[in-house]
């Protein structure tokens, strides 16, 4: 069946329309009807974490968050954690600390992280580790990554 | 396919009347099982707007009733009093990826019933009931009858998982949740929950269709190895890409061993 459902949805403040199957993910609707191509597809069942995106204010695998089922809860993207302007402080400090190799991991390790940082300001190297244990880096970043964590949690003594 | 969010129990009651319809809580496995094109419902009954299904309370008999929608993430913070609260606490803990504990439910877990997963063993060791909603009112089903099989349970056609129930706390008892898996969040290979107080009683998943139980274990070393190396013995484990079949059985006594002893140190 194709039918066609019409939603709505509150993409980082602003309110989208699409038409979208009932069976498509908010990661589908996300990429393929709103050009906000920064969430990526790696997986596709939940493993890899490169689709994280906050669902009022909640991390969330946007592959397994069906998009009708997403309602009037607010979606942030990594589009939306920065000001459009200059870089979120999770982001800085990926670039500062080279922590990116191939990138295709950082959106979700970007939204991780800042949903770590507005949880737990200022997190050791345990409570990072385990914040990041649900996002895959292929190239096998982690280290540099780690770094970048906590130079953002030493920044905020 | 169709889509349905009712907000009450009853409208949810009359869509899932439908053939193929299923319902859908945090969606955790459903929608992976779907992307993966391993199930294909034609209806789909979100249970996200149904209030009912949520929030803990603590009863009058002293055991608490937990909501079907609690996502793992609020149960990893339940903050109650004894064994079996803080047996759920510890496993929720160890479910999957923060993200996917954000999302997912118990309710929608435990109807999944994947025979690797966490809540089956726990439900299990702490004698907990699961509460089955139907148009014809609740009924209350041992976690050991719940659990039936390889993504197999009691629920008939049309009925929802509404609640977890768990006995009252009991006195100077101690739990543990022992998990071996590869990596942090990933499925257990095989995990063992205890609940020890004069005597242990422990449950087993991964090595069998559905959680293993035994109960009136004496505390000596002895003891515990004779019962682990019989439930090794009785056990069925998959071959799978996680591990062997003899490398489960081979583990089962030491898991055991150690969720007994962690079970008495937090007692």
């Amino acid at each position: 069946m194709n039918d066609r459902l019409a939603l709505l949805v509150k993409v980082n403040g602003e309110l989208h329309e699409a038409l979208a199957s009932p069976a498509a993910t908010l990661l589908e609707v996300l990429r393929d009807q709103l050009s906000l191509t920064g969430t990526k597809r790696g997986c596709n069942h939940g493993v890899c974490g490169a689709c994280t995106v906050l669902i009022d204010g909640k991390l969330a695998r946007s592959c397994l968050a069906l998009a009708a089922d997403v309602g009037e809860r607010e979606v942030t993207t990594v589009e939306g954690v920065a000001d459009g302007v200059s870089c979120s402080a999770v982001q800085r400090a990926l670039i500062e600390s080279g922590a990116i190799q191939c990138g295709f991991c950082t959106p979700g390790f970007v939204m991780a992280l800042t949903y770590l940082f507005a949880s737990d300001p200022r997190p050791n190297r345990e409570t990072i580790r385990a914040a990041l244990s649900g996002n895959l880096c292929r190239c096998s970043g982690y280290v540099k990554i780690v770094e970048a964590a906590e130079r953002i949690a030493e920044a905020r003594v | 396919m169709e889509f349905f969010s009712p907000t009450s129990l009853e409208e949810a009651y009359r869509a899932l009347s439908a053939d193929e319809a299923q319902c859908l809580a945090g969606g955790q496995s459903l929608v992976a099982m779907m992307n993966l094109g391993l199930v294909s419902p034609r209806r789909l009954v979100s249970l996200r707007k149904i209030e009912s299904l949520r929030g803990i309370t603590r009863q009058s008999d002293g055991s608490v009733r937990i909501g079907a929608m609690t996502t793992h993430a609020e149960l990893a913070n339940l903050d109650l009093p004894g064994a079996p609260a803080s047996l759920l606490a510890n496993a929720a803990c160890v479910v999957a990826y923060p993200a996917v504990r954000m999302q997912g439910t118990l309710g929608g877990s435990i109807a999944h019933a994947d025979p690797a997963a966490d809540y089956p063993v726990v439900l299990t060791a702490a004698r907990a009931s699961v509460e089955i909603g139907s148009p014809l009112g609740p009924r209350l089903t041992s976690a050991s009858d719940f659990f039936r099989g390889v993504f197999e349970t009691a629920l008939q056609h049309g009925e929802i998982v509404t609640a977890v129930v768990l006995p009252s706390p009991e006195v100077g008892a101690g739990a543990a949740y022992e998990k071996l898996s590869l990596v942090a969040g990933d499925f257990a290979i095989v995990s063992v929950a205890a609940i020890v107080a004069e005597t242990a009683r422990i449950a087993i998943g991964g090595c069998s269709p559905k959680p293993m139980f035994a109960s009136d274990i004496d505390l000596t070393d002895d003891a515990i190895l004779i019962v682990g190396k019989r439930i090794a013995m009785d056990s069925d484990p998959p071959s799978d890409q996680r591990a062997s079949a003899a490398y489960r059985r081979r583990v089962v006594p030491e898991l055991i061993r150690r969720a007994v002893r962690a079970a008495q140190a937090s007692a």
